[in-house]
């Protein structure tokens, strides 16, 4: 086994646990997130060489996580738009059956409750800046401090950001409730 | 009055709703990492990246064959330009030779060399003097 490899296993040891939680807290499913995490370790293998130490590594790592996880759900978001269409235009889409029949809603996987695919729902309205900072605070182990290292931001503006994410979920979350 | 307070009990529900379904983010627990998780990072890499330094190599390979096969042509081109200079010199050589050849033959017609066709007759004519002398 070369250097290299030993210490990226290592690396891989020390994070694994912290990424993988960090992409389930986005995609509420855990199938999706240790495919994405291994994703992150697979671009963190790539791009080792390439990383300046501007930055700690492990907020390096957090911030390729968030991407990753941001990415992901832009996609499903464009794959249910995309199957929606097919519907309207009235061609059957045999994956979204498949994913359907299956049960494989990432919020019915954490929960199985009606209220949790509201909430992912709620939560994939919000931006991006306000979703991640608000995400991210939710997860234990992360400050303030570091979440406005992996944004790029100052510790005020993830305050806000979290102030911010927390009013328009309620908001919407109100809006959705005093509908039913 | 009656109205309000149901307003407000219908308020308060939504209420209530919409903080449990912010609650829920709180309830989530950390996931444990599948102890296969490594593995699996560590064969995909390995598939990955072997493969593509495969290909690396096989570039490589595919590298060192394209500077081979110009080598090769580049041997050819001189190999032949220096073939066909040594046959356009020979070419040139061979007028040179039977001009030679025809000029050691020659009559020397022109005037220039009159004056050997002159002493051609000389010797006879010496050769008269000197059995003449004796």
């Amino acid at each position: 086994m070369t250097s290299k490899e030993e210490s990226f296993r290592a690396l891989v040891a020390g994070h694994q646990e912290m990424v993988i939680n960090t992409c389930y807290r986005f995609v509420f499913n855990r199938e999706d997130a240790e495919d994405l995490a291994q994703d992150v370790f697979i671009e963190v293998f790539r791009s080792l060489e390439q990383f300046r130490e501007e930055a700690k590594l492990s907020t390096w790592i957090y911030r390729i996580a968030v991407t990753k996880s941001l990415d992901h759900l832009r996609r499903q978001k464009r794959k249910k738009r995309f199957s929606s269409l097919k519907r309207i235009i009235g061609i059957d889409d045999p994956i979204a059956e498949i994913a359907d029949s299956n049960g494989d809603n990432p919020a019915e996987a954490l929960v199985g409750s009606e209220q949790a695919v509201i909430l992912q729902y709620a939560l994939n309205t919000l931006p991006d800046s306000q979703k991640t900072a608000f995400l991210l605070s939710k997860q234990e182990g992360f400050s303030n401090q570091e979440i406005a290292d992996i944004l790029k931001t100052s510790v005020s503006a993830v305050e806000s950001l979290v102030h911010r994410a927390k009013k328009n979920l309620h908001d919407k979350l109100y809006a959705y409730y005093a509908m039913q | 009055m009656k109205q309000e307070l149901m307003m407000k009990r219908h308020n308060n529900n939504i209420e209530e709703q919409v903080a449990k379904a912010m609650m829920l983010l709180d309830e989530i627990k950390p996931l444990e990492v599948d102890h296969h998780f490594r593995v699996r990072l560590m064969q995909r890499i390995e598939y990955e990246f072997g493969q593509r330094s495969g290909y690396a190599q096989a570039g490589l390979r595919n590298r060192f064959d394209f500077r081979l096969a110009f080598m090769a042509l580049l041997i050819m081109v001189n190999l032949g330009s220096a073939l066909l200079s040594v046959q356009h010199n020979n070419l040139g050589k061979t007028p040179g030779i039977s001009e030679m050849i025809d000029n050691l033959n020659d009559d020397y017609p022109s005037q220039e060399f009159a004056y050997y066709d002159q002493t051609s007759a000389y010797p006879a004519e010496t050769m008269t003097a000197e059995s003449k002398t004796p």
